[in-house]
């Protein structure tokens, strides 16, 4: 098929300088309304570049032309019937006797993307009446005044501060916690870096970490244990705690682990600690598979002691779903030990439960329960399936798919991560029913869609809907 | 992730959207990350593994909300491991399941606690696997995954004959530096199978980090040894930063990619995949460079530069 010329450099270069000034300049209005997001996105070959932003070349790709070089007007295959070399061909011939391929260096046709943060945990750091939130699909740590709130006639609030980009390691973040004595922000990746962060309050930009721990891959809750100076983290696939040293760092191995088919641990998700009466809770999605250890030296397989246990060891066939659960166990358990008492069932309304927080002073445990669109309250001491002491849902609520919580007892407030619209949502800490928050904070317009991709790892096409399928 | 499910976006989406349809929620019983997803056109079926609890899930076509999995292979008999990745192939009715080193293939209508039919694996066959693609036309089954050579641990794809197990010798493999294919391997392939070209989706990390080497590359099922994509699109150095995903459009001649840097699903026009006659030609220049324009783009790109130092 012979490509037609349809517009020649000399007549394209000014009309797409023009362009991209027009981009450049919108993008920065409209996507780009944090400083360290500008660095991320020109510093760092993280997250978007410059080049997405060729979509304004798009009209040309979506009416099937391709922009030839000048001299570049006859077809491959009839240069290759003796109508002379072209530009193209010679390029091409190049390119193989170089022994690389022919690059097509076109920009996308369409591209589904959301540049605003979705938040998917937030924390607050009481002393100094700040926010801090994760923003998963940004790659960023948020940082917001606490008595922000978005009108509702604004695009957005601006964060105080944004850590983000390549020398932060920050990926997917789910975990966060904020030291309530310093104010530094501790930052834990679900996917794919196994780095737990610790910066200083003030640190912003892409900027590294003052301390890194290594951690394990696939974790997702991060709570800190300030009396005892220790710090949980979930990990997803294993199905463990790991309990480190609070200032661990580096390559320090764990000073627990729990895990193990007696733990009732499957899929661990949340993690919250009361420290005043030695208790532990995670929220679980159910999925678990067991691994065995008969006959191995794990001091030989496992980098450091009280690793978990990987899919190494996984025992082929042994996975199984089970419902949703959350796990209370001793504040200081390990090994394979079984729960305290666990809640689940239907009554309990548990589905897909992520963040979790505890109220030791009430006795109460809070957890956000994404699928329902809702949060519920438990007593700490419940066991079984029974049903929450208040739920908090309504279309007033402006929950959407909560992920993470957080509960600023000083000043009688639950704080959520909405991760479906782009919202952080504040309520007194004995919210019921369909309450509307006291305040918002919103990353993007009111209503602005969410795409909510978060680790497309995969896609396929549906031939009979034309739709294309993308998991999470 | 903070919130598995499976979206599916209108063809023509584009920038933020939102899905028509979601299947989500504890019903639906998927897990993080899924690295593969294959809608059935035949049958009107979406496969997708779950990692977490050895299974597959297959869902109804047209499933949306908080729907169960209308079949789920999972099981002792099984020998689900580490359910990553899988491949179906509806006409010969047979779904393909990557697992470290071997591949376990089932009926395509398999459900519940069942064995599989037969498994290719041993060291004849260099399986690492980690993504795959059957091409039901050629009879070829094609992995992706990274192995040992001279020294160093490089990516390849291994092209079987669809039927081979127990300790087969790939038919061919596409391995070394000519390749562009490092230590991680192709995260993803898709099988053009009316002319035999392979995409692969690769996302050219070290560790974990981007390294700007990351493409789509064209590779036919006729290719061996250390040779080069035919095409790439999207990088080297280009707008994908992390591709994991790929698929194509035939009737629009598009492909898909996802990318789990961007967070986004990039769809790029690529009608010279479909319009090829055949993969089975000679790595003749004339014919593989259609629109290659470099000179054009690092135009712009320098344009985008000066602006951006200008503007930040």
């Amino acid at each position: 098929m012979r490509p037609r010329k349809i517009l020649s450099v000399e007549f394209l270069a000014p009309v797409l300088l023009a362009l991209a000034t027009i981009s450049v300049v919108g993008y920065h209005q409209r996507d780009l309304p944090f400083k360290a997001h500008q660095e991320r996105s020109f510093n760092s070959p993280r997250l978007v570049s410059i080049k997405p932003l060729l979509v304004s070349i798009k009209p040309l790709i979506e009416e099937g032309e391709i922009c030839t070089d000048p001299d570049s007007s006859e077809s491959p295959n009839l240069a290759s019937l003796g109508a002379g070399p072209t530009i193209t061909s010679i390029l091409a011939q190049r390119a193989m006797q170089e022994q690389r391929p022919a690059r097509l260096d076109r920009g996308p046709a369409r591209m589904i993307i959301d540049t605003s943060p979705t938040f998917s945990n937030v924390v607050v750091d009481v002393a100094r009446n700040e926010v801090i939130a994760a923003g998963e699909n940004t790659f960023q740590v948020l940082v917001y005044d606490r008595r922000a709130n978005t009108p509702t006639n604004a695009t957005m609030t601006e964060p105080k501060r944004v850590l983000g980009g390549n020398k932060t390691k920050i990926d997917y973040v789910c975990g966060l916690h904020v030291d309530p004595s310093t104010g530094d922000i501790y930052i834990l990746n679900d996917d794919t870096e196994t780095t737990l962060s610790v910066y200083s309050r003030d640190d912003q930009g892409n900027i590294p970490a003052d301390r890194e721990l290594k951690t394990p891959i696939y974790t997702f809750g991060l709570a800190v244990d300030e009396e005892h100076q220790e710090l949980y983290m979930t990990v997803q696939r294993d199905g463990a705690v790991s309990v480190f040293r609070k200032q661990a760092s580096g390559d320090e191995a764990p000073i627990r682990l729990l895990q193990g088919p007696r733990t009732r641990l499957a899929d661990p998700h949340g993690i919250a600690i009361d420290s005043t009466n030695d208790l532990m809770f995670v929220t679980n999605f159910g999925y678990s598979a067991r691994h065995s250890t008969e006959g191995v030296d794990l001091a030989k397989i496992l980098p450091k002691p009280n690793w978990p246990i990987d899919n190494r060891l996984v025992i082929p066939g042994s996975g199984k779903f089970e419902a949703p659960s959350v796990t209370v166990h001793e504040r200081t358990a390990s090994g394979d030990t079984p729960p305290l008492r666990v809640i689940q069932g239907p009554k309990t309304r548990l589905n897909m439960p992520a963040g979790i927080a505890a109220d030791p002073k009430r006795r109460e445990i809070y957890v956000a329960n994404d699928m329902d669109h809702s949060i519920l309250v438990f007593s700490s001491e419940a066991g079984g399936d029974v049903a929450p002491l208040r739920l908090l849902k309504g279309s007033k609520t402006g929950l959407k798919h909560p992920s993470g919580l957080f509960l600023d007892t000083k000043n009688n407030e639950l704080w959520v991560a909405n991760f479906g619209n782009h919202s952080l949502t504040v309520y007194p800490l004995s919210a019921q029913g369909d309450t509307a928050p006291l305040r918002t904070i919103r990353s993007a317009p009111l209503g602005s869609p969410t795409t909510m991709v978060g680790n497309p790892g995969a896609v396929a096409y549906d031939t009979k809907r034309s739709e294309l399928l993308v998991p999470n | 992730m903070a919130h598995p499910r499976i979206a599916a976006f209108a063809r023509l989406a584009d920038d933020k959207s939102i899905p028509i349809r979601v299947i989500e929620g504890q019903s639906a019983l998927l897990a993080r990350t899924a690295h593969a997803i294959e809608y059935d056109e035949v049958h009107d079926e979406i496969f997708i593994p779950q990692m977490i609890a050895q299974a597959v899930l297959v869902f109804s076509g047209s499933a949306m909300g908080e729907v169960s999995p209308i079949r789920i292979i999972q099981g002792d008999k099984t020998r689900l491991r580490q359910s990553d990745r899988l491949a179906i192939d509806t006409v010969n009715n047979e779904l393909y399941v990557p697992d470290g080193d071997k591949v376990l293939v089932f009926p395509r209508d398999a459900n519940g606690n069942v064995a599989p039919t037969r498994i290719l694996q041993g060291p004849e066959t260099q399986l690492g696997a980690s993504a795959i693609a059957i091409d039901p036309v050629h009879n070829l089954l094609i992995v992706s995954g990274s192995g040992r050579s001279g020294g160093s641990r490089t990516g390849h794809l291994l092209i079987f004959n669809r039927t081979d197990q127990g300790n087969a010798k790939p038919r061919a493999v596409v391995r070394g530096p000519h390749t562009m294919l490092d230590e991680g391997g192709a995260r993803n392939i898709r099988v053009y199978p009316a002319n035999g070209w392979i995409l692969v989706a690769y996302d050219g990390v070290q560790g974990e980090n981007a390294t700007g080497r990351s493409f789509v590359g064209v590779w036919s099922i006729y290719d061996n040894g250390d040779v080069p994509p035919r095409w790439t699109i999207g990088g080297p150095q280009g707008v994908l930063v992390k591709p994991r995903g790929v698929a194509f459009n035939v009737q629009n001649k598009e492909v898909i990619v996802s990318d789990k840097e961007l967070n986004a699903v990039v769809t790029y026009s690529f009608p010279e995949l479909f319009e090829q006659d055949s993969a089975r030609v000679e790595r003749n220049p004339l014919r593989a460079a259609v629109n290659p324009t470099p000179t054009l783009t690092e135009k712009i790109s320098k344009i985008w530069e000066q602006l951006a130092s200008f503007h930040f």
